[in-house]
């Protein structure tokens, strides 16, 4: 046989064995066993962590994580979708107005959690297709290199004298930041003058809270619009940045965590969401470094609990119907 | 080509084929439909994504999106932003080329891996070093407030200044497919034609260009396909001026994941892909202008001297090395010896905590450069033999089918990573209807898309080498005896190996820090160097992305260095034999 011949043939057996490995799989629905994927947008770290918690408690379930930017978790859904079978068992992803479009699509199962019972109603699908895991609101970063006296409003980014020194991300690219656009246009203390000021006052746009963080701890943007937690991590770690919640309130999300419609393994899907709304559950995220979303249950140095915050708000099915919308309006706005 | 090769003469290339693969017929009846559906099943899923409405057939999606003005106006900074950085590269690949190649200049190994480093650093690195010296307090703006005359600001953040780093970052691939081809042009022509009178300048557009076209036009190919598909660069330098190019446009539709994205974001790929097609044709008009070259030694001694000139121009180039290369590798590194992001780089503020995260505590580092290495080794080696064997069909044996087949190899290096990336969730989820192989999920999906993804590279690399080998040299082999597998073990495999080489070591290059399909196509387990690093960088954690991406760099080019010492111990055995 042809060394070509030969690899030609080593591929398609390759190709064989992990087919049927897959195929061979089994899920029980009796009990919490098998295998669940799991597919999020929290960081590596923190997803492993959470793993390893729920294998503490049910050690047969062998969960596969799928970790990426919340854009590319939904694609990766959505292709999966296109292609006839999505992969996904269980979801955890930026926001409410990600998990109205796949309710709306009818992709998603049916749970209403005991757990759930323990969180601000505002927070969890009345239909029960998708429960808030945690707090994760948008604030202001300021650079203490630059600046010794900390702001109090939003208003120091439409400020003349912050003047090409503010940077947020993009809507267009960043889920959180179409979030907040759709949030703050609806505010009647915002609305898009906000917006059609921060441009006046030369705001960078960039592509996403990671490279607005950098931008300010770098000195090179003084302040900035970015969501919360990662900010205190760098505070924590020694960056030069410092965590400012505005006095008007903050918008917020509350990465949701949901169960897929076609799951191939519901109890331990269910075991899994119950986890991660469970006392035990949220006091991890906490350690980690979160806001947690259930009542009672303190947040992190650095951040502030529910309770504390002024959150700002919108109807989320309009968020949702609107998003393309005020996507396409913000980007005129910028683009002239 | 076509008129080169007599009809008598087609007999010999086959001959060859047949004597590595038999029975002959094999190659076309499983190698040809292989690359068939590697490569056309994910873009026939994208093109019949792209003519779908509600699940019918329809061209509503292109009506729509051609009659939208935005689309015009990406399309039209694409084109803008292509043609000025594939143009950067060019000049510039040729130029460090041709210096390398032929002139006296001292410490060209050590040159030769400067040149390569833009193309390793990761485009977010480089472009963030690019803005930092740029920047308002940047280095660029203290040397020019020393100056006695006024300099105007650069704004990267614009057209100017997203042509200038893709220019710079793909210069490399012009480079490694153009230097191994200028050493081959025998001296004797040149000097021939020096003698008749022409001028050096003559000579060099008259006789060194059109013998180097294979080389030039190859790199050239790829550097205008690798620019076409950037997303890092004009990402992050074109949000802020609000420059959308084709790449950037299709992930915003993709992330925009209502019912229309993905119909929208197949179309606008099959409109790239339209764009690429006329970069293939473009290269193919010049192509035919290429002269074949009778002998094939590489020729490394010097040909120039440039006497009072050398120090200068050794001055000018080490310059450009250590800004484009030096500056921001070293501001990578810096960053990834500091103990939080953004403190001054002072001494209490160094340690290695960052290295140790990534070398000891994280047990996803290791293992995702287990992985990287693995599926870059495996991609190269069948790009090698799968490759360099299309290669040398294509260029013996041109017909149609094989000219498709360049074609459909070339589009998915084009293509903008996410959507090459769902359009292989589409094709290989379910092959067949209802048949789920469990390709999909595992990480030989990764392996197949590495492969559509890259062997284009390998393919160009290695046309380039059998272009530049004339078939007399075959027909010389077979003349004295040397048939079949002797023919290719003492002639072809030691004269094609510098090409070879080079196509080999640019996939295994971008093969190791591939990012944009790892991301969308990993899960557990099967994590590469790219997503680690993303991964790292999302979070907010740039120490760590940037000591991942620092020990990445290091080891490459230790590893370059090997390459080289293996490629000069091979080329002084070969040449002591001949």
């Amino acid at each position: 046989m042809s060394k070509f011949k030969l690899g030609v043939a080593a591929l398609l057996s390759i190709g064989l064995i992990t087919g049927c490995a897959a195929q061979g799989e089994t899920t029980d629905s009796g009990d919490v066993s098998g295998d669940l994927s799991f597919y999020t947008s929290q960081p590596d770290v923190d997803a492993e962590q959470l793993v390893t918690a729920f294998n503490e408690k049910y050690p047969d379930v062998n969960v596969n994580v799928f970790r990426s930017g919340t854009e590319e978790v939904i694609s990766k859904v959505m292709a999966e979708e296109q292609a006839g079978d999505v992969q996904a068992d269980v979801l955890l992803v930026a926001d409410s107005v990600t998990f109205e479009s796949l309710k709306e699509q009818d992709m998603l199962l049916t749970y209403k959690s005991e757990e759930a019972k323990e969180i601000p109603e505002n927070f969890v699908d009345p239909d029960g297709t998708y429960t808030g895991t945690k707090v994760m609101s948008t604030a202001l970063v300021v650079n203490t290199d630059n600046v010794s006296e900390m702001p109090t409003s939003w208003k120091v980014l439409t400020d003349s004298d912050s003047s090409g020194s503010t940077i947020m991300p993009s809507p267009l690219y960043s889920g959180a930041a179409a979030y907040n656009l759709g949030v703050l246009t609806r505010n009647d203390d915002f609305g898009w003058d906000f917006y059609e000021n921060l441009k006046n006052n030369d705001i960078t746009v960039t592509e996403g809270n990671g490279a607005v963080l950098k931008a300010v701890a770098s000195g090179e943007e003084t302040y900035g619009m970015v969501v919360d937690f990662i900010v205190a991590r760098a505070e924590a770690e020694g960056s030069p940045v410092k965590l400012v919640y505005p006095e008007e309130g903050v918008p917020v999300i509350t990465e949701p965590i949901g169960i897929m419609k076609n799951t191939q393994n519901e109890a331990a899907a269910k075991a899994f969401v119950d986890f991660v709304l469970s006392e035990e559950g949220q006091k991890l995220a906490a350690e980690i470094g979160y806001t947690p979303i259930r009542k009672g249950v303190e947040a992190p140095e650095g951040l502030r609990t529910i309770k504390d915050m002024n959150v700002l708000e919108a109807d989320i099915k309009e968020l949702y119907q609107a998003r393309e919308d005020d996507k396409k309006q913000f980007s005129e706005l910028f683009g002239e | 080509m076509k008129a080169n090769v007599s009809s008598s003469r087609e007999i010999v290339p086959t001959k060859a084929l047949s004597s590595l693969f038999t029975p002959k017929k094999l190659l076309t009846w499983t190698g040809i439909p292989i690359i068939f559906v590697i490569f056309l099943l994910p873009i026939y899923r994208l093109i019949a994504l792209s003519f779908q409405k509600d699940g019918a057939f329809a061209l509503t999606n292109y009506t729509t999106i051609l009659q939208d003005p935005t689309t015009w106006s990406v399309i039209q900074n694409t084109l803008i932003i292509v043609v000025g950085s594939t143009a950067i590269s060019v000049t510039l690949g040729v130029s460090f080329a041709w210096l390398v190649a032929y002139t006296d200049l001292r410490a060209k190994k050590l040159m030769q891996i400067f040149i390569i480093l833009p193309f390793v650093i990761p485009s977010y690195i480089s472009t963030l070093a690019w803005t930092q010296f740029f920047g308002a307090s940047g280095l660029f703006q203290k040397v020019a407030s020393l100056l006695p005359f006024s300099v105007p600001d650069i704004n990267l953040y614009s057209l100017a200044g997203i042509i200038f780093v893709l220019g710079l970052s793909h210069y490399p691939l012009v480079y490694l497919l153009s230097v191994s081809v200028l050493r081959k042009i025998p001296r004797e022509l040149e000097q021939a034609t020096r003698v008749s009178g022409a001028s050096r300048w003559t000579t060099f557009l008259k006789v060194t260009i059109p013998l180097a076209l294979p080389g030039i036009a190859s790199g050239g190919f790829l550097a205008f396909l690798a620019n076409l598909d950037n997303f890092g660069i004009p990402a992050f330098l074109g949000i802020p001026a609000n420059i959308s190019v084709l790449s950037t446009y299709i992930y915003q539709q993709v992330v925009g994941f209502g019912p229309s994205a993905f119909a929208n974001a197949a179309t606008l790929s099959v409109i790239l892909g339209v764009i690429a097609l006329l970069g293939t044709l473009f290269q193919w008009l010049l192509l035919r202008k290429s002269k074949r070259i009778e002998t094939t030694t590489e020729d490394k001694q010097p040909r120039y001297y440039l006497g009072k000139k050398k120090i200068w121009i050794e001055v000018m180039l080490w310059c450009f090395f250590l800004l484009t290369g030096v500056i921001p590798l070293v501001s990578m590194a810096m960053t990834s010896l500091l103990t939080a992001y953004g403190v001054d780089f002072t001494l209490e503020n160094i340690s290695l905590k960052n290295y140790q995260f990534i070398l000891d505590t994280s047990p996803k580092a290791k293992q995702a450069f287990f992985n990287s290495v693995t599926l870059a080794s495996l991609t190269t080696i069948i790009g090698i033999v799968v490759g360099t064997a299309f290669a040398y069909y294509r260029i013996r044996k041109p017909n149609p089918l094989n000219k498709w087949t360049e074609i459909s190899i070339g589009l998915p290096y084009a293509l903008p990573g996410t959507v090459m990336a769902l359009s292989m969730i589409f094709a290989w989820m379910e092959p067949l209807p209802g048949w789920n192989p469990g390709i999909y999920g595992s990480i030989m999906i990764l392996f197949i898309a590495y492969i559509t993804r890259f062997l284009i590279l390998q393919v160009r690399g290695s046309i380039t080498a059998v272009m530049q080998v004339d078939i007399s040299m075959e027909e010389a082999a077979q003349v004295s005896g040397s048939n079949g597998w002797a023919k290719w073990r003492k002639i072809l495999i030691p004269l094609l190996l510098p090409g070879v080489l080079s196509g080999a070591f640019l996939v295994f290059l971008t093969a190791l820090t591939e990012l944009t399909v790892s991301s969308l196509l990993w899960s557990s387990n099967s994590e590469t160097i790219g997503v680690v690093i993303f991964g790292y960088e999302q979070a907010g954690y740039s120490t760590y992305s940037t000591a991942f991406s620092s020990l990445i760099v290091g080891l490459i080019i230790l590893g370059f260095f090997l390459l080289y010492v293996l490629e000069s111990f091979w080329n002084r055995k070969v040449g002591k034999q001949s």
